[in-house]
């Protein structure tokens, strides 16, 4: 899925998507760079779970 | 492996990157991660000489931490500078060799999937990918290695 690419709008959103980010307390926030990881891992996990599930 | 092939032989022209979804929540700033920001804003500012190529997987991964505002925001940053590749277009048997060389299914996907692109690198901060070097059609790199080889080519 793709569109034709455009640097400048992509900037665009980033930086958007950056002052929301800034705005909120996110629940990685409290967290150490190794916690975030392992969070990361673990959703990593849990959608390849559920997408083998669907798929069999 | 069409990029590392060039590297070796005329020095880095093109980097095809996949970046794992640790960069991207770093590059966002939801931790303070400068190399991951200055990746991300590196590739921008360098596109199309440096790309990158997106799995769905890493998307979903993504969008669960962010907040329906900020994930239609990520989708438009990313669908305005690459593909987002559906994972069943990753042939199965890429990803099952590298679950016998030990990585976890959806990591091994990841792997299959940056093999499967051609990408040069894959970028992570995940120590489980990074102490993975050999025997790899691609290089594993964290944001800081990426940057020093990007800039290295300037």
């Amino acid at each position: 899925m793709s569109v034709k690419p455009n640097v400048k709008k992509a900037k665009k959103h980033l930086a958007k998507l950056r002052e929301l980010v800034s705005k909120r307390k996110h629940p990685f926030s409290e967290m150490s760079e190794e916690e975030i990881i392992n969070a990361l891992r673990k959703t990593r996990e849990e959608i390849w779970d559920k997408k083998l599930v669907t798929r069999s | 492996m069409p990029c590392a092939k060039q590297e070796k032989k005329s020095g880095i022209k093109n980097l095809l990157l996949v970046l794992d979804s640790n960069e991207y929540i770093f590059a966002f700033g939801i931790l303070k991660k400068p190399s991951s920001k200055t990746l991300i804003d590196t590739i921008l500012d360098s596109f199309p000489i440096h790309s990158i190529r997106i799995p769905r997987l890493v998307v979903e991964e993504v969008g669960r931490h962010l907040t329906p505002e900020e994930f239609r925001e990520f989708i438009e940053f990313v669908m305005n500078l690459a593909s987002i590749d559906e994972d069943f277009v990753v042939p199965f048997e890429l990803g099952v060799r590298y679950e016998l060389e030990g990585l976890k299914p959806a990591d091994a996907f990841i792997a299959a999937y940056v093999e499967w692109t051609g990408a040069a690198a894959l970028v992570t901060e995940n120590r489980h990918f990074l102490s993975r070097h050999s025997n790899l059609p691609f290089k594993i790199l964290n944001a800081e290695k990426c940057l020093k080889i990007i800039k290295s080519s300037i």
